[in-house]
């Protein structure tokens, strides 16, 4: 009975965080579902607006399609960072992860993928009014894909940061007592 | 209280409150009226126009002109504007535009209805029909003969239909009747366009009610003028007046008990806003009224624009368009009639 008991207690024996990976795979996870969450939205929106307005001027639909590709570029940031994430977490003996580890990784997912759903909304609604309002005023689309520009240089700000948090992982020390 | 409209309203109709806002800025100032009023011709008035908003509508028509064919064309481009907006628009602004031209599918009703009375053929009278009010079976209410068969054949398919009450009448329709029917129609309808509002909340309750009261009393106002002398009883009377506005229910009692025009206008002083309105009017002088009430109207439409996120702009131009179209076709009939010297009395100035 008490050899059974102590391999169970001697079983797990990790040299980093055992909770540290959970905070590290929320991470990634997060970094990817909200950029996806802000991608869907703008494609989703502006995806109405070219519809309504492809009806009576079908030759401006490709122009108009830039919303959509420029929502479709949050996605792929998610991704990087979810990737640049994933490939970082590694728990065996020479490679600790320590719960310090696991919290800059949460934080870059976080801070991409939340980046990345505001500025999905923000191209939906803008691309939406845009497409519309080019339809019927072609000076419009220059203006338009300013604000595109703009909106879009948020997600780029959250992949910046997210990016930066996520290298500080693996420079944990742990101390001697 | 309101005030965080600005968040979300943009979402989904911050287009259209865009294109309706531009289409605000097209209407003719005071300066296009003068020189409106300076044309000594038709066709002075057609090139004068050219240079503004209905210059697409007007460019192509051929001389010699009517002052009926500057109006439809004039009315076509409001149609035209409608209903592109309508078309862009997502719910609730869909509903709501759709309740801001219930007002002129009863008016249309009505105008069958009566002229089918008095033996016109429906085609002449469809062509006269409003076209922001049209609905599809709209030609087959030259068939119906008595209110119930009107609602039972032709209206239970259309949005009026929960404006029929149960006081139904299996009267005849006559002139009297009509006119009843008419009140009682628009009645509902106000009531039912300021519960929408109400439910809608926000910047949109609050002005598009101070709108709806002004319009519901200005009709209680209108309804007690009309029906002195005749046989409408005070009973009667009161149940024509929307359940709604300032002078709900109080002003109400005095107004149905009114039987001239100073009972109705010592009735109507008695509320603040209007007795600004009635000391426009010299005393006894009732005639000036209906230019009265569209002035203060009109200042209550423009005043809608200076507010931001809220579904009121869209009724307010409708509105002004409307009075726009008026004014035109005033002083499109005073040139053709040489009357010029009474072309200001009929203009009301929007800005």
């Amino acid at each position: 009975m008490e050899g059974i008991h102590r391999q169970l207690l001697e079983g797990e024996q990790w040299v980093g965080d055992s909770t540290g990976p959970f905070f590290g795979f929320m991470g990634a996870a997060a970094a990817l579902v909200f950029a996806c969450f802000g991608a869907a939205y703008g494609t989703a929106k502006s995806g109405v607006g070219i519809s309504s307005m492809g009806v009576l001027r079908p030759e401006l639909v490709m122009k108009s399609i830039v919303p959509v590709v420029m929502a479709g570029v949050l996605g792929i940031y998610g991704l990087i960072v979810a990737v640049i994430i994933s490939t970082g977490i590694n728990q065996t003996a020479d490679k600790p992860y320590y719960l310090f580890d696991g919290y800059a990784h949460l934080a870059a997912g976080l801070a991409c993928g939340l980046a990345g759903l505001a500025a999905g909304m923000a191209i939906g609604i803008v691309g939406d009014a845009g497409v519309r309002a080019n339809a019927q005023q072609p000076k419009l689309f220059v203006g338009m894909i300013l604000i595109l520009i703009f909106a879009e240089a948020l997600a780029l700000y959250g992949l910046i940061v997210g990016i930066i948090l996520a290298g500080k992982a693996g420079s944990a020390k742990p101390g001697t007592g | 209280m309101y005030g965080f409209e600005a968040l979300w309203f943009n979402i989904k109709d911050g287009y259209l409150d865009g294109v309706v806002r531009g289409h605000r800025s097209g209407l003719l100032t005071t300066a296009d009226y003068n020189n409106l009023c300076q044309c000594e011709t038709l066709d002075d008035i057609k090139l004068n126009l050219t240079g503004t908003d209905y210059g697409p509508y007007l460019a192509n028509e051929p001389s010699p002109l009517h002052t009926t064919t500057i109006v439809d064309r004039c009315t076509e481009k409001l149609v035209d504007d409608w209903n592109k907006m309508r078309a862009n628009a997502d719910e609730p602004l869909g509903e709501f535009m759709d309740y801001c031209t219930y007002g002129h599918m009863i008016d249309n009703v009505v105008l069958i209805v009566t002229g089918t009375l008095h033996e016109r053929d429906v085609h002449e009278l469809l062509e006269k029909c409003n076209p922001l009010g049209m609905f599809d079976s709209i030609a087959t209410l030259a068939v119906a003969s008595s209110m119930r068969e009107l609602y039972r054949l032709v209206l239970v398919d259309t949005p009026l239909a929960p404006y029929f009450s149960e006081s139904l009448s299996a009267e005849d329709l006559d002139e009297m009747n009509i006119e009843i029917m008419r009140n009682t129609l628009y009645k509902a309808y106000l009531d039912d366009f300021a519960a929408f509002c109400r439910r809608l909340g926000g910047a949109t309750a609050e002005v598009m009610g101070g709108l709806l009261s002004f319009e519901a009393d200005r009709r209680a106002l209108n309804i007690t003028l009309n029906s002195i002398g005749t046989e409408l009883t005070r009973d009667d009377r009161r149940k024509l007046y929307s359940n709604f506005g300032l002078l709900y229910p109080h002003g109400h009692h005095e107004l149905a008990a009114a039987e001239d025009f100073d009972q109705i206008r010592s009735a109507m002083e008695k509320c603040p806003p209007y007795q600004a309105i009635f000391t426009k009017l010299g005393f006894g002088e009732s005639q000036m009224l209906d230019k009265v009430l569209f002035e203060e109207e009109v200042r209550r439409l423009c005043d809608t624009f200076e507010q931001q996120f809220h579904y009121s702009v869209f009724f307010a131009y409708m509105r002004l368009r409307e009075q726009e179209i008026r004014n035109i076709m005033w002083i499109a009939e005073c040139v053709a009639q040489d009357q010029k010297i009474r072309i200001n009395d009929g203009i009301v100035y929007l800005f």
